[in-house]
């Protein structure tokens, strides 16, 4: 007998599997449909014949795509991604390279968009309908409909430019680039356990305004969704009996109702955290912040099929980690989902 | 006191912002720091290397045997050869190379690497085999083609008749001309691929320059070679950063934290010009922006209509509006400023003009087609403005965008009707290397595949025309060979060939005022190593 738990584990990997072989397969499928050619962003547009055939068997495209798959899976089962056609660099590397760039630009921007989103979409929610309610609505809706581009641009030319206090583009001063030895790939973490200050602060100074933009977007939604929430709870009778009961209109709103938002708040905080980690190419072009969004896409658009797959997969990985992560957190947030 | 709680965190942000101010730093006095997008940069293998940027960074991590000078057009300085001279047949070349240069690993420098580079490019068949190729040379005869006598001679046997200097041109300005460190190469090689794998990221040359480190799309970074034989260059590091975006190379240029930027959008290349900061430096290169018809399409087989969409590109508009900073005027298949390039024909927008023509050739009502195009400027406005005049004459014309591997890849299948594109070759500052990549064409059929001849991919065939540029490719003698070339610019004008220059390419670059040597090169083989700073602190 297969003990209970076991088998929704069993299950549950099963199906985590299943949905990144399916990814997989899908973008094969679209990377080989789509007019995109590789061997042509290799050769040049002015390669004769007979380099453009060597160059297409060297990548072996004149395999059935079926077999093609199969490489690539056999490959993978064994760690390796394979190589950027286009760069030659092992695509584990670039992952390696660019993604703690992403994690550390998207984690400050979720942390500052959640850290203010939420207080101010729960007093917007306590002032509904007054002055204080239209001017959160308003600022969300200007975060939210704002192009983020626009945003970054602007925020260079104000804050880099004219006043000077953010870094320019890139992820930190050049005189400490390569300066601390690179252990988790995130910068501020890097030059904290070398103790390298100063590396610390360069980072800082750069990563902030990005950040900051990035982050104004998520608190815009998560302020807007947050405020609907706290609403919908805040009409509900459990709130009127708690303040019949005389409790104090902080501990109605954060004991109660704000406790009972949680759940919903998580999973749009994970999708939001998501959407920053694949999603935030535009800033990473404005800001020329070496991440993963500017990889991913400059490989899309060369044809770079290897690169883009191990992309994709990364951004499976990471959805299916946010989901499991925001179930595994909705046990402890909220009884009623306990087995 | 409400607002005393919100005063607080609001001062210690504004004096942080000021402590930050206080961190800001120039770029330093001993380093060249460069922008520009990186997404071309693929490969630095001299034998696989394509587009511009590519050849900029290896001109200063390798050596050529020959350089050209980068102001006077076609003429050549030596470099790791100290001399050349060419067999009274044209047929055979001899170099003699620069004594006592070693490669940046401490092997001496041999006319066995020169020869065995030049062999390498043939074997390994990948890009730039392609020049080589043109010339004669194949896998199979080039090691008798390419050899060294003796450590500081190499000799080139040209396998079939043409033009000596062309080859002295390719020798200077091709990315797969410069010299390999044979044995270091050679210790990389994994399967038989001559090191290709290896030197797909990283280099192996004796130029002033050494390769740090690569990360693709982020930095590139060189440092100076203190072994170097012309002795070291100014500058101890250069560092080159991906940027695409152009306000941001902007904003980063005024601020001086870049040295240089290039790739910048005209909008803000326009800003630069009234800044006093700055110098905006505009090189011509020999590739021509075009509208390309297909032959293959029975409309444009017909002359009349060729001719009808030459008299409906509006040359004056495109070239006032939308080429300053991307192009100057030449209406020619032939680069300007040779000996043998002609006046410009003069072309101008004859909408009347081309409605008679089009009603001769059946089609007084125009008809239906699409227009090819980057989604880039200045391609797509190009295209824009074309879509407008051709629309005057009754043709409606569709645009459909694409990136540059769609609409080449579209060209090369001989599968488009009208294309706004940019090529040409025009490396060298030679007549042959535009006609040959714009008008030359040995075999039209669908079977040869001669992709590389846009005269292939348009289907423009003329046995004259061949004829002429395959005669002024082996004529010796200089004022015969200028005829030859004019007549074949006069033969494509009266043949209404294919494709229809527009503009001739510009490539425009802006520096600090503080950057001194720097000298854009017409064939992108800019060289850094005199490049300095002269700041007032540092004395220069």
């Amino acid at each position: 007998m297969i003990r209970p738990g076991l088998r929704a584990a069993g299950q549950r990997a099963a199906s985590v599997v299943l949905t990144l072989l399916g990814l997989l397969l899908l973008t094969f499928v679209i990377g080989r449909v789509m007019p995109l050619d590789p061997v042509l962003s290799i050769v040049g547009p002015d390669a004769d014949k007979s380099t453009y055939d060597q160059v297409f068997r060297q990548l072996g495209l004149d395999r059935p795509m079926t077999v093609q798959f199969a490489y690539y899976l056999r490959d993978l089962l064994h760690g390796d991604l394979g190589k950027a056609l286009l760069t030659g660099h092992e695509v584990v590397d670039d992952l390696v390279r660019v993604l703690p760039a992403t994690i550390e630009l998207a984690t400050m921007a979720i942390l500052l968009g959640t850290c203010v989103g939420i207080p101010l979409g729960v007093y917007a929610a306590t002032r509904r309908g007054q002055l204080a309610d239209h001017a959160v609505r308003v600022i969300s809706l200007f975060g939210y409909s704002t192009p983020v581009f626009w945003f970054g641009m602007m925020g260079l030319l104000v804050f880099y430019a004219w006043l000077g206090w953010a870094g320019g583009a890139g992820r930190v001063d050049l005189a400490f680039d390569g300066v601390v030895p690179t252990r988790t790939g995130l910068l501020l973490v890097d030059s904290a356990i070398a103790g390298d200050w100063e590396v610390f602060r360069s980072a800082l100074k750069f990563l902030i305004l990005p950040a900051c933009i990035l982050g104004l977007h998520s608190m815009a939604y998560i302020s807007r969704m947050t405020r609907s929430f706290m609403l919908a709870q805040l009409s509900q009778e459990y709130i009127t009996t708690a303040r019949v009961k005389g409790l104090s209109e902080r501990g109605v709103v954060w004991h109660h109702a704000f406790r009972n938002i949680l759940v919903q708040l998580l999973t749009i905080v994970a999708l939001a955290y998501g959407g920053l980690l694949e999603g935030a190419v535009l800033i990473e072009t404005v800001f020329a912040w070496p991440g993963f969004g500017q990889y991913l896409t400059s490989s899309l658009l060369l044809g770079d099929m290897n690169a883009v797959m191990g992309c994709v997969l990364v951004v499976g990985v990471i959805f299916i980690t946010l989901n499991l992560l925001s179930d595994a957190l909705y046990h402890v947030l909220d009884p009623r989902t306990r087995p | 006191m409400k607002n005393k709680k919100w005063l607080r965190p609001l001062t210690l942000a504004l004096l942080l912002g000021a402590g930050a101010q206080g961190l800001q730093a120039k770029t330093p006095a001993d380093q060249l720091i460069v922008g520009f997008s990186m997404n071309n940069l693929l490969s630095l293998d001299p034998a696989a290397a394509t587009g511009n940027d590519v050849v900029e960074i290896n001109a200063n991590l390798y050596d050529y045997l020959i350089e050209l000078d980068p102001l006077v057009p076609g003429k050549m300085l030596p470099g790791l050869a100290e001399r050349w001279s060419v067999s009274p047949d044209g047929r055979s070349i001899t170099l003699s190379l620069q004594q006592g240069v070693k490669f940046q690993s401490g092997n001496p420098l041999t006319a066995e690497d020169a020869a065995w580079s030049l062999r390498r490019v043939l074997k390994l068949n990948l890009a730039m085999a392609s020049p080589w190729k043109s010339y004669g040379f194949t896998a199979k005869n080039v090691d008798k083609a390419v050899y060294a006598p003796d450590a500081q001679t190499l000799v080139i046997d040209l396998p079939m008749p043409t033009d000596p200097k062309m080859l002295l041109f390719t020798l200077a300005t091709s990315v797969s001309a410069v010299v390999l460190d044979r044995q270091k190469v050679m210790a990389e090689e994994k399967n038989g691929d001559m090191g290709t794998a290896w030197l797909t990221t990283h280099s192996a040359g004796s130029g002033p320059f050494s390769l740090q480190e690569w990360r693709a799309k982020d930095t590139l970074i060189m440092n100076r070679f203190n072994g170097y034989w012309r002795g070291p260059a100014k500058m101890k590091r250069v560092v080159m950063r991906h940027m695409t975006e152009s306000q941001t190379l902007r904003l980063m240029l005024e601020r001086g934290d870049i040295d240089l930027a290039s790739g910048m959008s005209v909008p803000d290349l326009e800003a630069m010009k009234k800044n006093p900061e700055v110098v905006v430096q505009a090189m011509r290169r020999g590739t021509m922006y075009y509208v390309a018809v297909s032959m293959k399409d029975p409309k444009y087989a017909d002359r009349r209509v060729r001719l009808a969409v030459r008299k409906l590109i509006d040359y004056d508009g495109i070239n006032a509006t939308v080429m300053p900073g991307y192009g100057v005027p030449n209406q020619r298949p032939v680069q300007l400023g040779l000996a043998a390039t002609l006046p410009s024909p003069g072309y101008t927008l004859d909408v009347a003009g081309a409605r008679a023509l089009l009603a001769e050739a059946g089609f007084p009502n125009g008809f239906k087609t699409s227009i090819r195009v980057l989604a880039d400027p200045p391609f797509i406005n190009i295209a824009t403005s074309l879509q407008a005049t051709l629309a005057q004459a009754g043709i409606d014309a569709s645009v459909i965008t694409g990136t540059g591997n769609q609409v080449y890849g579209a060209m090369r299948e001989r599968k488009f009707e009208i294309l706004v594109g940019r090529g040409g070759g025009g490396v060298e500052p030679h007549p042959h290397g535009s006609l040959r990549a714009l008008v030359y064409n040995p075999n039209n059929s669908d079977a040869a595949r001669l992709t590389n001849f846009q005269g292939w991919r348009t289907s423009f065939f003329s046995p004259e025309l061949n004829q002429l540029i395959a005669r002024a490719e082996v004529e010796r003698d200089e004022a015969r060979q200028t005829a030859d070339y004019q007549e074949a610019q006069k033969l494509y004008d009266a043949q209404v060939g294919a494709i229809q220059p527009v503009s001739q390419m510009v490539d425009t670059v802006v520096v600090r005022k503080d950057l001194r040597n720097y000298q854009g090169h017409p064939s992108a083989t800019t060289r850094l190593r005199d490049v300095y700073k002269q700041r007032p602190e540092t004395g220069g």
